[in-house]
């Protein structure tokens, strides 16, 4: 149950610090977002992930906690990072589907 | 003018470039020369998180374990068992039940004279025994998941040194990789997760620096402390120098683990006391399944001593923890539960690599992380031809050092998922009664691996992959049904049974058979594109890799 609240926490983390950055603005929302939101998702994503680490450290201690905390944090990276790419890739095809429907690939 | 030129090229250049080309050289050819060792390492070595699961499922002939025997009890019944089997044994040593194991292995140092113990050598024995009656287990003679954890750091067919030499090299070049790897990528955080679908080597590009940089704590990790395993081998000097007499020895060996030594025995016969009540003592200061090791020397002897040591679970240390009894009286003579800072650093990096002290989900994580750490690799030797291919002079017939990258990459990658997936074929399937049976799934393993070489050698590249990817997807994806074929615990009883790890084992090979179905999709679909005119300047290629931040 802690594993998957820490998981969680580092997914949002995660998924938050993915929208911070430029390329995935551009990708996601077709422009970039402004400098405020972009520096709140910044801080939001540092803040969970601590929040994340906390909750591991508080459960098991610093060996295991560092441990565990290395796990989920590395798996929720390549989770939102395919979750971006899946996103990125459909919001591209809704696009060029919107544009000219005879020109998608079959 | 010219040199005008230069010098105002130079001082424009970005600070730093010039370390990032010779790093980003370094990185590849460091990668590329150990890639195909460090691959068959990574992904033995990521299997082998599971080695105790994979062992239960080479062994199908032991039940399934529904319930953690009292651990006293095993262990009395085990040593009961030893003193008939093995009596004057100078040591043996039991790995007491858990809930990863349904059998306990023992090991034992034959007595001296006593048959197949070689004069001045220590020669030993070992079994596994059934924790319900204490007898020897009777299943299948295989090696089991041990062959693959063994395998990824001394390899095979050659003295275990040698192989221990080679395992350390890799490690040093994956170490290099490493660190020369994250100075060349330079912008980490900026391009954390950027993916550039569809274009070819930038995508994979790409897929391998997200591979990298997510596991990168692990992979860092698991590299070092890799060295670290063995450190006394490839660093002896230090040791060589500050140990020198008999007593300094056990000295050190008591730091490092808890197999206690035999000392000189008295002869006098006095039967060992009840090892159970050392075990109940043990469960009493660290838990009831907190016991792990019961090591015995000179047992029967009035000179017995027996430790009962704690187990590797729930502590980030392999460092010795035992309670040391007194053989013939049970009396407790010491309790250890601390070494030297030194000794303690080695038990904290030796746990961190081993990752024994894992629940169920740190497993799980290991496992996943270290299998990106092995996409790492692959997705790491696969880009060094596709950089390549579109820079030959004539794509049909690229030059030599080509070919040979091309086809060891095939048989390496594709080609080890089909042998591995073999060996596990050859264990259900080879006869029971077959001489050297444990032996023979390892031949197999190399027959198959051996021939999917001579396949990437004589097929053409293209085709070679995607033959062996759908042979590995076959080969995973029938093995639950030889499974459920050749033995009473196929996936729907042992969902029934709720035996996790057989039902794990099924629809794990169940996975992987669909990753391997996806990569040879896409391998069949994948069409090069257009040869690009080499252009000048932006976007250029150097050393090989393409630059970042160019792009």
């Amino acid at each position: 149950m802690m594993h998957l609240l820490s998981f969680a926490l580092c997914l949002a983390a995660f998924a938050a610090l993915a929208l911070a950055t430029e390329r995935q603005q551009h990708d996601l929302f077709g422009g970039p977002l402004s400098p405020a939101a972009t520096r709140l998702l910044r801080v939001a994503g540092t803040g969970v992930m601590l929040l994340a680490l906390g909750v591991l450290l508080d459960w098991q201690g610093w060996g295991l906690g560092l441990v565990m905390f290395s796990g989920h944090t590395s798996l929720a990276a390549g989770v939102v990072f395919c979750a971006a790419i899946g996103l990125a890739g459909a919001r591209r095809r809704g696009k060029s589907a919107a544009i000219s429907p005879a020109s998608r690939r079959v | 003018m010219k040199t005008d030129n230069v010098r105002r090229e130079r001082e424009q250049r970005p600070a730093g470039r010039g370390i990032r080309q010779s790093m980003s050289g370094l990185h590849i050819w460091a990668g590329l020369l150990m890639g195909w060792i460090l691959y068959v390492m990574y992904l033995t070595g990521t299997v082998s998180y599971f080695k105790d699961e994979l062992s239960q499922w080479m062994r199908p002939e032991l039940a399934h374990q529904a319930e953690l025997p009292d651990p006293a009890l095993v262990a009395q019944r085990v040593a009961d068992e030893l003193a008939t089997i093995a009596p004057g044994s100078p040591q043996w040593s039991m790995r007491l039940p858990d809930a990863r194991t349904n059998s306990v292995y023992a090991f034992w140092r034959l007595a001296p004279g006593e048959a197949g113990a070689a004069s001045g050598r220590r020669s030993f024995a070992e079994a596994a025994f059934d924790p319900a009656t204490g007898g020897k287990v009777t299943a299948r003679e295989t090696l089991g998941g041990d062959f693959f954890y063994r395998f990824h750091f001394q390899f095979h067919y050659m003295p275990v040194l040698w192989g221990r030499w080679i395992a350390g090299a890799a490690a040093m070049f994956m170490l290099v990789a490493i660190v020369s790897g994250v100075i060349t990528h330079k912008k980490i955080f900026i391009d954390f997760f950027t993916f550039r679908g569809g274009k070819g080597q930038r995508s994979w590009f790409d897929a391998h620096n997200a591979l990298s940089v997510f596991g990168l704590p692990f992979h860092a990790m698991i590299t070092y402390t890799g060295l670290v395993t063995l450190m006394a081998l490839y660093m002896p000097w230090g040791e060589r120098t500050a140990i020198t007499t008999q007593a300094e020895r056990q000295q050190l060996t008591a730091e490092l683990n808890a197999f206690i030594q035999p000392g000189k025995p008295s002869g006098q016969a006095v039967p060992l006391a009840s090892v159970a009540d050392m075990v109940r003592q043990a469960q009493e200061r660290w838990g009831q399944d907190a016991v792990g090791r019961v090591t015995a020397t000179n047992s029967g002897d009035s000179t017995a001593r027996v430790a009962v040591a704690r187990g590797e679970a729930g502590r980030v240390s392999m460092s010795p923890q035992y309670m040391l009894f007194d053989g013939p009286t049970g009396r407790l003579l010491e309790t250890r539960e601390g070494v030297g800072a030194a000794a303690e650093t080695r038990g904290v990096l030796y746990a961190l690599h081993l990752g024994r002290f894992s629940d169920a989900v740190t497993r799980w994580l290991y496992f996943l992380v270290s299998l990106m750490g092995t996409a790492m690799v692959g997705t790491g030797l696969v880009m060094w031809t596709v950089k390549r291919r579109q820079k030959l002079a004539d794509p049909e017939r690229p030059h030599i050092g080509f070919r040979i990258v091309e086809r060891l990459n095939i048989a390496s990658i594709a080609g080890l998922s089909v042998a591995m997936t073999a060996f596990l074929w050859g264990n259900r399937l080879l006869p029971a009664g077959l001489a050297d049976r444990g032996a023979w799934e390892i031949h197999l393993f190399f027959a198959v691996w051996a021939l999917a070489l001579a396949h990437a050698v004589l097929r053409p590249a293209k085709t070679a992959w995607i033959e062996q990817l759908w042979a590995a997807t076959a080969l995973l994806a029938l093995l639950p049904v030889l499974n459920a074929v050749t033995t009473d615990r196929p996936l729907w009883h042992s969902v029934a049974e709720a035996d996790w790890v057989f039902a794990g084992m099924d629809l794990m090979c169940l996975s992987l058979a669909a990753l391997h179905a996806v990569l040879a999709l896409r391998t069949a679909r994948h069409r090069p594109k257009p040869r690009a005119v080499p252009t000048k300047g932006r976007g250029g290629v150097i050393g090989g890799a393409l630059e970042e931040g160019r792009s």
